[in-house]
């Protein structure tokens, strides 16, 4: 579906180019249609790491975290993960209002720690972003994405998992989906993500090999919208002090359940 | 088209180089930033070669930008989004007026985006009667200012925290205090309100992916992610040069931008944006719009010996290292771009006559070369543009700009062609010092038209005697 206004841009690029104005051009060898060696070797290296490689490569991950103001802490399983996190709801305090509420992704490693019973019993609402059922009518699809976004505005911590971690950047990786909104890492003045030890990687060289070349990665790909996210939002613009929590999350903890 | 000051770059230097604030706020940017990207380039596992790397990568997405724009803009219909072609700036800002119009949007919050100063997107809008809100704290300053950025990363890098607390208390009614974390808390929730009662949310683009089919946005305040999700509707503009093919290749552009940029190794939000929301997704916007912007790049495509320019990701680390810019600010400059980047691009895109005083302002020093993120060889095209300026081209319509460099070079060539004429002007240069100023040795004033040179400095007399005549004094017999 050309339209005039990418006929005439494509027809002066070609012209600068020196290629005929006309003529779409396909030039194969810019794309890849296999993996290149390199590719290769790092998805052999993911698929052999030891448990040894990835303690080491925690180990990594705390370090880059430490100038990023990221809180990384290592948990056993589930139920450790579900105690910290509570922890934390219960000695942080609101910064736009005065009540407490939260709001957090349906994921299975959050629907893991049963965060429910404990917010009830502290009297704090639990707001989870579930998906927007497509057959609903246009009407209520969107009565439904206001009713989550209040719910998101008003709750003071985002938690979340994510799909890896980059230990040499210390960077969370999301692809968002349904039930897996972007705005709750964001909104929220604290953002709490819960991952499993193996969803660390060494680096972008091996993320993009896997979101390239692994099957279980490969079709969904980015998605439409996927974010790095390494440690909380900051600024530098005045007279370049930095200054932590300009826009997105003042705080960002990170629990790895290392079981 | 934005406001272009190109011709004030002087007077606008005189006053750069007279405000003390202005140069200490740019003497320490250039010490943290300018030592700390060189740093950061030599802690790559590559080491800064990877430099070159990158280059050539760039350099094969504009040989194919044909190809690449349209797999990129392909991948983004499919999943629902919309491309604009831009030719103009003015064919830009209509298509974002057009949907604003269409979509009523009132409120429009905007990410840090250097290519909408280039198109003037804001006065546009604010014609239109739509408010617009720069929400990078920078440029939030500069926008509650009224002035325009005077660097590409760090906009308000010519304020002083006081000069920030006077304008909050003016514009924001909050209680003086001149804490920077106090006064970033104050924008926080000024800005907040704005981000989640606006209708449209612009970005610019750092770099696109082809392969993918998504554009990326790299911020550290998580402004960018704000105003692209929170707002019903999201444009995006680009320079039709910020691509590249495949996602391997991404990954290195992207290290050496965070680099370049802040001496960082990744920036604190990176967004990889391919389409609108989706069924069943609970947020972002409901309309995703790419505007991709020749504005006079395509001219740069065409000359070979300016094509390398378009490989430029604008991470501003040449800003960070440039004598000049470091003495005479952003501001000189007149447009969107300033330092050495802005010295080549600003000409090329603006008219090269009428913006010659930015090429012939800088220094050659070559700093910018080894501190480009691309190695980009920007003296070889400042020199480039310096000689259209005295012998004129044709093709880009430049005019010689005043004849004494040609004349200058015309007579010098002259005059050491012929070892009688070469030697009979030094005997008249050493007889014609005489009358001129000295102090310890030294000449202190030269005449007209000759008078600039010595403005700040003084100059070794010739000596009484040249080498040629000691040699034959010394060593014939």
């Amino acid at each position: 579906m050309d339209t005039t206004d990418q006929i005439t841009f494509m027809r002066r690029i070609r012209t600068a180019l020196g290629h005929a104005p006309d003529i779409a051009r396909k030039v194969p060898e810019l794309f890849a249609d296999a993996p290149s060696a390199e590719d290769l070797q790092l998805l052999e290296r993911i698929r052999q790491r030891s448990v040894a490689e990835r303690q080491a490569l925690f180990a990594q991950l705390v370090e880059a975290g430490k100038p990023l103001r990221l809180n990384v802490t290592p948990v056993a399983d589930e139920p450790a993960a579900a105690r910290a996190v509570l922890g934390l709801i219960e000695a942080k305090s609101p910064e736009w209002g005065t009540r407490k509420s939260i709001a957090a992704w349906r994921h299975p490693v959050i629907d893991g720690l049963q965060l429910g019973p404990g917010l009830a019993a502290r009297d704090i609402p639990l707001h989870l972003s579930d998906p927007i059922d497509p057959a609903a009518d246009p009407a209520c699809d969107q009565a439904e994405r206001d009713r989550q976004r209040a719910a998101l505005i008003e709750s003071f911590i985002g938690v979340t998992s994510a799909d890896f971690c980059m230990a040499d950047t210390a960077t969370l990786v999301m692809r968002n989906r349904p039930g897996q909104p972007r705005s709750v890492a964001l909104v929220p003045s604290i953002h709490v993500a819960v991952i499993a030890l193996d969803q660390l990687l060494a680096d972008m060289k091996e993320l993009f090999a896997l979101l390239r070349w692994d099957e279980r990665f490969r079709a969904e790909a980015l998605t439409h919208y996927m974010s790095f996210i390494s440690g909380p939002s900051k600024t530098a613009d005045i007279e370049a002090t930095m200054v932590h929590g300009a826009h997105g999350p003042r705080e960002v903890h990170l629990f790895v359940i290392s079981g | 088209m934005s406001d272009i000051s190109t011709e004030r770059y002087t007077e606008e230097a005189r006053r750069g180089i007279a405000d003390p604030v202005l140069r200490k706020a740019l003497a320490f940017l250039q010490d943290r930033f300018g030592r700390g990207t060189a740093e950061a380039y030599r802690r790559l596992p590559e080491g800064p070669e990877l430099r070159l790397e990158a280059h050539r990568i760039r350099e094969r997405a504009i040989d194919n930008l044909d190809v690449l724009l349209e797999t990129l803009a392909e991948r983004i219909r499919a999943r629902g989004g919309h491309v604009f072609f831009a030719a103009t700036a003015q064919d830009a800002v209509d298509y974002c007026l057009s949907v604003a119009r269409r979509t009523g949007v009132r409120r429009v919050v905007k990410g840090k985006s250097m290519v909408t100063e280039e198109i003037g997107l804001n006065p546009a809008l604010e014609a239109a009667g739509v408010e617009v809100v720069e929400t990078d704290l920078g440029e939030y300053i500069i926008q509650l200012a009224g002035e325009k950025p005077s660097h590409i990363i760090a906009p308000a890098i010519h304020k002083t925290r006081h000069e920030v607390a006077d304008l909050f208390v003016r514009k924001l009614g909050i209680a003086r205090t001149t804490d920077p974390p106090e006064l970033t808390q104050a924008a926080r929730a000024a800005l907040r309100e704005k981000f989640l009662t606006a209708d449209m949310g612009t970005s610019g683009v750092n770099m696109a992916c082809a392969e993918t089919g998504h554009i990326t946005t790299v911020s550290n305040e998580g402004n960018i992610r704000m105003a692209t999700t929170m707002p019903r509707v999201h444009v995006a503009f680009m320079g039709m040069e910020r691509i590249v093919a495949r996602l391997d290749e991404y990954e290195k552009v992207l290290r050496l931008l965070c680099r370049g940029a802040s001496a960082q190794t990744m920036g604190t939000y990176v967004s990889f944006m391919g389409g609108p929301r989706r069924p069943g997704e609970s947020d972002g916007p409901g309309e995703f719009h790419l505007v991709v912007i020749d504005n006079g790049r395509s001219r740069i495509l065409a000359d070979p010996r300016f094509r390398e320019m378009l490989c430029c990701v604008r991470c501003a680390a040449c800003l960070n290292v440039c004598p000049v810019y470091g003495k005479i600010g952003g501001h000189s400059y007149g447009f969107a771009y300033s330092g050495p980047v802005g010295a080549v691009v600003t000409p090329l895109l603006t008219g090269v006559n009428r913006a010659k005083d930015l090429c012939q302002g800088e220094s050659l020093c070559g700093a910018c070369k080894d501190a480009c993120s691309m190695a980009i060889d920007l003296p070889r095209m400042l020199l480039l543009l310096r000689e259209m300026l005295a012998y004129g081209d044709p093709a880009w319509g430049v005019t010689p700009a005043g004849r004494l460099d040609a004349w200058a070079y015309k007579g010098w060539s002259w005059l050491i062609r012929s070892r009688r004429v070469y030697e009979a002007a030094l005997r008249l240069g050493a007889l014609g010092q005489t009358l001129l100023p000295r102090s310890r040795g030294m000449i202190r004033r030269l005449p007209p038209p000759f008078h600039g040179w010595t403005l700040n400095r003084d100059l070794h007399p010739l000596a009484r005697e040249t080498f040629t005549e000691r040699w034959r004094r010394t060593h014939t017999r």
